[in-house]
């Protein structure tokens, strides 16, 4: 629908098509006698900045009604004239208020947005020892801008698209052109677009319109909260997501090896990252496996204990009610509890949840027989291993889980079939054409430098042939 | 995922095929030739690898069995041969299945459990089978180093026990014996009937024949070490021994402290045999897929009917090992080398001076 230039016919039907009460109009007249009318979203426009750049300067225009003289006197940087009323209405929901006025077939949409934002401030799921603390957060703009200050290139290309029928979530496809493959990025952009859905309240959503496998119980879009890291996935050949709304971003394709690295590893001595890598590894095996491997050498092979460790277990099971699975599925549970209650409830209720795990949970549980230390001691490393592991949490859990009941069914042999299973399922795995467990399967002798182990940077000459970068050189020697 | 790369063939040949050798074989032999149990492995490694060398040569024209023999003798008789090869892996998969079986319940239970333990295997025999052959390239990619530390892992804590002069004087067993361990012990080599099946799966690269013959003998020779070091603790009573490789470590001194840690490396061998005691059956469905060709869901259904009847046949069979052992080592010996021996130089024999299509 077009506007017709008659102020009181266009504001009406802009009105039909907004009749919402938050949208309100403010009518003033010029010193000319000009009729002017705004229109705006009450609760996302700054009144403030409309009234110094818009109103104030139009009440003295004395020229002709054209937009083009009109909106010199508008002392907004971000202006522009627009015709079709259904765009305009679009506008005024985004926040930008919408001047008609009298005799004109075009109205002028100025951006006096009003964002509210939180401080940038480090993400409390990638807490830094060394390095930038910087943080996303929700607003999209602030977002590019934290990538566009680390990657000051014209290569650096930031694609925007609109998700979701009702929220019209604005997205950006970031990459760098000439380095990410075009195949990649022109696949991402054609999943999105084709992502009809209702809203898109937060990335996470998106996630399962990228994924090839989007029931799978396995992680296969990356994400991260700190534009350092994602500046660097970019940089290496991968495709970066940014979405309104949500401080994590994504980025594809993912490999699973890239939830064991740290930023932090970039910012110490080589050995010491391949050393807390290897940690990390390890940690995450050992809140996998530890009890199911307690449990099915209990059930069904007590040869792997040593004899005294043994002696000390059978000491401490003796009085127990339970069954060795039924016991670790109920202290795990206790666990998982604690764990999600201390992390919904206000902090100041913190504290006492934990003298409750602890102690009444803990301690009396184990005085009254109902639990066995060996079992509260085995699901505490287990849990405190799946912190290593941050952007895994999710996903051992559950791997957990399977393998305890694995463990308590079938025993050691169940555990490695499961295994089995599970290296099949990975190994076969693909996100944009990259297998997720790369460089290990298919084994990429290069990107080996940047896996399990790190390399120092000056042998980190090229970027992941993985991710079949155009540009595979990211250092040279002198 | 199409193609198996050049490197994972090696890794097969020179890791993972080997494993598969450790488990019965060595009691076997040692009851057929004693203390010369080494030898007859080490005459097999070599004839296999020569074979390797033969079916790996095949791969230059970048053709699936089927369609290099369709190519020189027709449609029918390169059927009739794809479908041989397949009957016979499923044949030869039967005993490593037993074996498996017999191996889980002996080694993970402290009490002999129900055949239900096994079941689970089933599935996951299903679920592999269900993929294409060539989806095998990037396990074997991960399980060379499982099986490589496995292997390291049990022949640490080994070879401090063995007294190695159990294994003079050589020859000991005459004749007769190294014949019978020979002729006996064909039914653990038709290695390069599997590669058979994975032709046209990967691409021929320069030197991959020799290579690839050379990763083979490399197994030969970790096998043949574990065999000495195996006869070297048990001398004697060797012949009892079954899965001989989680018998060989348990006598290190320190796991009164440890308690049996040889176990983790145990399992790491166990995880690679279970891959390994999949690919007959594997190769079965994708000769019956070359034959007939690809049809949507045949393979899940082949591998869902096979595995369900593996697990019959294994139900059927449960304590009757020592005679499917028997009839299948011992009097259906000579399918083996006929398939895993002769056919690919046969084939090679055959196919040479057919017309050089590149693929």
């Amino acid at each position: 629908m077009k506007i017709s230039g008659n102020l009181q016919k266009d504001v009406a039907a802009f009105k039909k098509l907004l009749p919402a009460e938050d949208i309100l109009s403010f009518d003033f007249v010029s010193q000319k006698g000009l009729a002017f009318t705004v229109l705006f979203a009450d609760p996302i426009t700054d009144k403030e900045l409309l009234g110094e750049q818009v109103i104030r300067p139009l009440l003295r225009y004395e020229g002709t009604p054209k937009a083009e003289d009109v909106g010199k006197k508008i002392t907004s940087p971000e202006k522009r004239t627009e015709s079709d009323l259904n765009k305009l209405s679009e506008e005024v929901l985004a926040g930008n208020p919408v001047l008609f006025f009298e005799g004109m077939d075009e109205a002028i949409i100025v951006g006096t947005k009003k964002v509210f934002v939180r401080a940038i401030a480090e993400p409390s799921t990638d807490v830094a020892v060394k390095g930038p603390r910087e943080g996303f957060i929700e607003d999209i703009k602030i977002n590019t801008s934290l990538v566009r200050r680390r990657l000051k290139t014209p290569e650096l290309r930031m694609d925007f698209l609109n998700v979701g029928r009702r929220s019209d979530t604005f997205v950006a496809v970031c990459y760098l052109e000439g380095t990410t493959p075009q195949k990649t990025v022109d696949e991402v952009k054609q999943k999105l677009k084709e992502i009809d859905i209702d809203i898109v309240p937060d990335s996470s959503y998106l996630t399962h319109f990228l994924a090839s496998r989007p029931y799978s119980l396995l992680k296969q879009i990356g994400t991260t909260e700190k534009p350092d890291i994602f500046c660097a996935k970019i940089a290496e050949g991968r495709v970066g997501i940014l979405v309104d709304g949500s401080p994590i971003a994504l980025t594809a394709p993912y490999l699973l090896v890239e939830d064991f690295q740290s930023s932090e590893d970039y910012f110490v001595p080589p050995y010491r990252a391949t050393f807390t890598r290897v940690l990390r590894l390890l940690a995450l095996l050992v809140a996998i496996y530890l009890p199911a491997f307690y449990i099915a050498a209990q059930l069904f092979k007590l040869q792997l204990f040593p004899i005294k460790l043994l002696m000390t277990i059978s000491g401490s099971i003796r009085d127990i009610p339970f069954s060795p699975s039924l016991e670790m599925l109920l202290v795990l549970f206790v666990l998982e509890v604690l764990n999600e209650a201390s992390i919904r409830m206000p902090k100041y209720v913190g504290m006492a949840l934990s003298v409750v795990g602890a102690l009444v949970l803990g301690e009396t549980a184990v005085s009254a027989g109902f639990v066995s230390t060996p079992a509260i001691i085995i699901i505490a490393f287990s849990g405190i291993g799946l912190y290593a592991v941050p952007n895994l949490i999710e996903q051992t859990s559950v791997l957990r889980l399977i393998m305890l009941l694995v463990a308590g069914s079938v025993g050691t042999y169940g555990i490695i079939l499961a295994t089995a299973f599970l290296l099949f399922y990975l190994v076969t795995a693909e996100n944009l054409g990259a297998p997720v467990l790369a460089p290990f399967s298919p084994m990429v002798g290069r990107d080996l430098r940047d896996s399990l182990v790190k390399y120092n940077l000056g042998s980190l000459e090229t970027r992941p042939r993985t991710l079949k970068s155009k540009n595979k050189r990211r250092l040279k020697h002198e | 995922m199409n193609k198996i790369s050049e490197r994972q063939i090696y890794f097969f040949l020179a890791c993972i095929a080997p494993v598969a050798k450790l488990i019965v074989m060595p009691a076997r032999l040692a009851g057929y030739c004693g203390n010369d149990l080494w030898l007859p492995a080490l005459f097999q490694f070599a004839v296999q690898s020569l074979a390797v060398f033969c079916a790996l040569l095949l791969a230059k024209r970048g053709k699936s069995l089927y369609d290099l023999l369709a190519d020189r003798t027709g449609t029918i008789f390169a059927k009739i041969v794809v479908l041989l090869v397949g009957a016979f892996l499923l044949f030869a998969g039967i005993l490593p299945l037993l074996e498996q079986k017999l191996f889980v319940q002996g080694v993970f239970y402290d009490t002999l459990p129900s055949i239900l333990s096994f079941a689970p295997f089933f599935l996951f025999l299903a679920y592999l089978c269900s993929k294409p052959l060539a989806s095998y390239g990037r396990v074997f990619d991960l399980l060379a180093p499982i099986a490589l530390v496995g292997l390291a892992g049990v022949l640490l804590f080994s070879v401090g026990n063995a007294d190695y002069g159990a294994i003079l004087p050589v020859g000991a067993s005459g004749a007769r014996g190294l014949l019978k361990g020979t002729a006996y012990s064909f039914a653990w080599f038709y290695d390069s009937a599997l590669l058979l099946m994975m032709l046209g799966k990967f691409d021929y690269k320069k030197g991959m024949a020799w290579k690839g013959a050379v990763c083979y003998l490399a197994g030969g020779a970790a096998v043949v070490f574990f065999l000495v070091v195996f006869y070297g603790i048990f001398g004697g009573t060797a012949v009892n021994q079954f899965f001989a490789f989680t018998k060989t470590s348990k006598y290190f001194s320190g796991f009164t402290v440890l308690g049996r840690v040889d176990y983790l490396f145990i399992f790491l061998l166990s995880l690679a045999s279970s891959f390994y005691t999949a690919l007959p059956v594997s190769g079965a469905i994708e000769s019956i897929v070359q034959a007939f060709g690809q049809k949507k869901y045949l393979p899940t259904l082949l591998s869902v009917f096979l595995a369900a009847g593996y697990f019959l046949l294994t139900y059927l069979l449960d304590f009757r090992f020592g005679d499917v052992m028997r009839a299948i080592a011992e009097q259906a010996f000579y399918l083996f080398p006929a398939f895993a021996l002769l056919l690919p130089p046969l084939l090679l024999f055959l196919l040479i001076g057919g017309k050089h299509e590149t693929a």
